[in-house]
């Protein structure tokens, strides 16, 4: 599904996004940049030049972070782009590498039982403290919470209904946070339910899709995201914790039959206890708990705009929000970008940890999974890396 | 060996670009001429550039500069095939001397990252290009950058004291100083604006200007046009010359609006954005004189920026203008011409006639201040007929506005897409002297051909004499 002519033409060659793109930063090549890749998706799209080996590094580098989206005045629509231009990318030049990955993305973050295996055997590793000898590559594994030998799911939880519910939640489980961070989803049904909320994980549910979509396995997403939509129906809201998970959730009218149903009722979790608390629905503390460093999950600030929520929710918590860097520049996780082009996500991650320390401050506040890890990877021990939710439903219990 | 080989000899195979997919990337700025690069090239020290051009210079290859090619008038674009360089990472470290309010910073550094960089020294770089983000220094000099703020300020030729280039041999030469009044011929002064014909500049002393201890941002909505350009001739007339005084008609507004969301007037016909800066008394008074005199010319709203967020939120959607455009057409002509302030309000009624004649989609945005007009045509290029439309409708509106007395271009260059109008202002003995002038740096015509000056600007080209009568071929 290489980009539409239509989306093509929305770039007007500005070159307005280029300072906001890290990869454009780290090289100044505009090959590695937005205005260059939507170029080079228009030369194949058009068949002006054929699909090839450079093309396809061109659209492995991208971060996929949203920068340039958020950037571009001529409103460019290009994580659709992109995730097009990889989807047909798959189908045109089927690597092996390429494979691996949507297999992972598409295939193996679905199954439970495997993930569950998985992360059993990492939580054995972590109490035998040999994580730290494992390739580079494979860095993410230093920056796991400490993980549970015998996971649990959130899945089929149904927590007790209040008299007169505020209104439904279902609660997207999700692949990795299911398994790696049960706290977070602890904080988000907690916090809820204090709000007056009725909150299910539905049983039925899938991955989000997310990760799958990124990788171009764009069949697996729509299934998922297929399934997700009759999982999710019914329901007030659906709320994810993850902000890869609930951008893509908003996306769903592009990925299922009936997915607009999803996308209207899809929030960060941010946004929506960001409005509870605006509305008086929940407390908030004096300020009085100190500084935390705050770094915004591109999926939040890119690819929802939002910025503000998570912010809330820290201060309500009765933390100081303190600033890192003025652009938002991508941490280098980027979903599996940190396992296949290591090296530029260690670079970027590599700068955003010395940004945070620079500032001295200990506590990190991130609302993505993938974020979390990469930070917490790169910044070592001594630091406390949390999602806002967390922080407030702290000072709430 | 090729090219590429003495290339990559040089700066490794990762820094050389020779893949047709990369080259076509390269292709283009942010005008609409695409042109053909044979391979671009990333050096990273003055040393790498002066090696290039001296390969470059055995092929007898021509070489253009770009900077992040953010250019809208074709200067980066390669006129006949030609080996790019591209200076975004020509960036050592900077020399900052704060007492003498002075820095050699790299041609590949952002402007913004300059400005961002000595914030802690309370001083910034002042031209501030509406692209100021994303174009680099390099660029700036090439262009002679102008923005909302060189109304009082001046453009970039003001702000840089001195450069270290490159010229088409491989030498490197350093160009004027940070003394006050250097001594010799001011070849900085020429090399500001040459649009990279004299040679690459690999480094550039800046003048940095303090901040201002106060400043004032008015939004001012109009129901005419007329009423807007008026009320800039009667501020400037009243003696104020404001930091800023920036202009867009109502289809702008609303591009801006749909991507910037800044709760901007969408009903006005036109809007003013004024800036006052000084010390505090001041910049009230100011700001409330212009407020009457827009109100006397028939505002129908000011509103004042109550805090620097919203200050910052009404420059960025003005500096966003020209790319919002597309959400109209795909394409868009931009046009860069300059006229007296007096003249605004009657060159702006011709070019929206001239617009409507040829039946096209136009919005305004333009530093009204210094009377630098920025017509935007949106078009869709496809549409049988529709470039060659818009480009005699841009014709046109450069000849209305040079007919009042105004110039070529306010600031956005010559580069490839007004060459052959640079006969509407110069004589031909004037453009021969340029001719020479570049001639002496540059004997080869390897750096930039084709660019500035029309082809057979020199007299000699065709073994005339300078005489003025001649027509300009
Ligand atoms: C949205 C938008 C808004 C803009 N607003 C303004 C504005 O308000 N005012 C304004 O003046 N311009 C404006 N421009 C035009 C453009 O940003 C400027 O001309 C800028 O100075 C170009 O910088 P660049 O780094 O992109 O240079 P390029 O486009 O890469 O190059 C421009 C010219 O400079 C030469 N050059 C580049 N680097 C060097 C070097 N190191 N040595 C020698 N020559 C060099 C090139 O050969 C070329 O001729 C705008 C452009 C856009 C897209
Ligand atoms: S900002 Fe938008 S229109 Fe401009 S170059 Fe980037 S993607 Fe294209
Ligand atoms: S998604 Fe991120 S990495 Fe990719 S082009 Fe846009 S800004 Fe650059």
């Amino acid at each position: 599904m290489n980009p539409t002519q239509a989306q093509l033409d929305a770039c007007v060659t500005c070159g307005l996004c280029l300072p906001h793109c890290p990869t454009f930063r780290l090289t100044g090549d505009e090959v590695a940049s937005p205005r260059g890749r939507i170029a080079a998706m228009g030369a194949i799209a058009t068949g002006a030049l054929p699909s090839d080996e450079t093309y396809a590094e061109m659209m492995s580098f991208c971060l996929g972070c949203l920068a340039c989206e958020a950037a571009c005045p001529s409103l460019i629509p290009y994580g659709e782009m992109l995730v097009g231009a990889r989807e047909q990318l798959a189908k045109d030049q089927p690597s092996l590498a390429g494979r691996l990955r949507r297999l992972l993305a598409g295939r193996i973050l679905n199954m439970k039982w495997l993930l569950a295996l998985v992360t059993s055997g990492i939580g054995i590793l972590q109490k035998l403290r040999v994580v730290g000898f494992l390739p580079k590559r494979l860095r993410l594994m230093r920056g796991l919470r400490p993980l549970r030998v015998f996971p649990h799911s959130v899945l089929g939880v149904r927590d007790h209904t209040p008299a007169e519910p505020a209104g439904s939640v279902a609660l997207l489980a999700g692949c990795v946070m299911d398994e790696w961070f049960p706290e977070v989803h602890d904080a988000t049904r907690g916090v809820l339910q204090m709000a007056g909320f009725q909150v299910h994980s539905p049983e039925r549910q899938q991955c989000c899709g997310a990760l799958a979509a990124h990788e171009g396995a764009g069949e697996e997403a729509r299934r998922m995201a297929q399934r997700n939509v009759s999982a999710f129906s019914g329901y007030d809201y659906v709320v994810a914790d993850a902000a890869g998970c609930s951008a893509h959730l908003k996306e769903y009218n592009q990925w299922a039959e009936g997915g607009e149903s999803v996308a209207e009722r899809a929030r960060d979790v941010t946004e929506f206890v960001a409005a509870l608390i605006d509305r008086g629905l929940l407390p908030t503390f004096a300020e009085a708990r100190g500084p935390v460093a705050m770094q915004d999950p591109c999926h939040l600030r890119h690819g929802q705009r939002i910025t503000a929520a998570p912010r809330r929710l820290v201060r309500a918590a009765g933390y100081t929000p303190v600033e890192i860097d003025q652009d938002g520049l991508c941490c280098g996780a980027a979903g599996l970008y940190m396992v296949y082009e290591h090296e530029t996500a260690d670079e970027l991650g590599a700068s955003k940890a010395a940004e945070i320390q620079a500032t001295g401050l200990t506590t990190v506040v991130s609302a993505n999974p993938g974020c979390e890890i990469q930070l917490r990877s790169h910044l070592g021990k001594g630091y406390r890396i949390v999602h806002p939710i967390e922080l407030y439903w702290e000072s709430l219990s | 060996m090729t090219l590429v080989d003495d290339l990559q000899a040089i700066l490794g195979p990762d820094r050389v670009l020779s893949h047709p997919l990369e080259l076509l990337v390269y292709a283009k700025d942010a005008g609409v001429t695409p042109g053909e690069a044979v391979a671009a090239v990333l050096p990273e020290t003055t040393q790498e550039v002066s090696a290039c051009l001296r390969v470059a210079a055995r092929h007898g290859v021509p070489v253009v500069a770009r900077g992040t090619g953010t250019g809208l008038s074709g200067g980066a674009v390669p006129d006949e095939p030609a080996l790019l360089v591209v200076m975004t990472r020509v960036d050592p470290a900077w020399e900052i001397d704060a007492a003498s309010r002075c820095a050699w910073v790299g041609a590949g550094a952002l402007n913004l990252d300059v400005s961002r960089g000595i914030e802690g020294l309370g001083m910034h770089f002042a031209p501030d290009p509406s692209s100021q983000a994303a174009c680099t220094i390099g660029g700036n000099v090439g262009t002679n950058a102008g923005g909302p703020h060189c109304l009082a300020e001046g453009t970039t030729v003001v702000h840089v004291l001195g450069v270290e280039m490159v010229t088409a041999s491989g030498d490197v030469v350093v160009l004027g100083s940070a003394a006050p009044d250097p001594i010799g011929l001011d070849l900085r002064g020429v090399v500001v604006g040459s649009e990279g014909t004299l040679g690459i500049v690999t480094r550039v002393l800046v003048k940095l200007t303090e901040n201002p201890p106060a400043v004032r941002t008015l939004l001012l909505t109009f129901d005419s046009l007329r009423a807007a350009a008026a009320t800039v001739s009667a501020t400037i007339a009243a003696g104020i010359v404001p930091a800023a005084l920036e202009m867009m008609d109502q289809p702008m507004v609303i591009a801006v609006e749909a991507f910037i969301h800044a709760d901007l007037p969408v009903d006005a016909a036109a809007v003013l954005i004024a800036e006052v800066v000084g010390l505090d008394e001041g910049v009230d008074a100011e700001a409330a004189t212009i407020e009457r005199i827009a109100v006397e010319q028939g505002a129908t709203s000011v509103r004042v920026a109550g805090d620097d967020a919203e200050r910052e939120l009404l420059w960025k959607a003005r500096k966003n203008a020209f790319g919002a455009v597309a959400q109209a057409a795909p394409n868009y002509y931009l046009h860069d011409t300059v006229v007296p302030r007096t003249a605004l309000a009657d060159v702006v009624t011709q070019i929206y006639e001239i617009a409507e004649r040829f039946e096209l989609e136009m919005m305004n945005v333009f530093h009204a201040g210094d009377g630098n007009l920025h017509p935007l045509v949106a078009y869709d290029a496809r549409e049988p007929g529709k470039a060659e439309q818009v480009q005699a409708a841009a014709e046109e509106m450069v000849r209305v506005s040079v007919a009042a007395g105004g110039s070529l271009t306010g600031e956005h260059g010559i580069g490839l897409e007004k060459r052959d109008l640079m006969g509407l202002v110069f004589s031909p003995v004037d453009l021969d002297a340029q001719a020479r002038l570049r001639d002496a740096f540059d004997p080869d015509g390897l750096m930039n051909p084709g660019k500035i000056l029309p082809r057979g600007a020199r007299c000699y080209d065709y073994g005339m004499s300078a005489l003025p009568e001649s027509e300009p071929s």
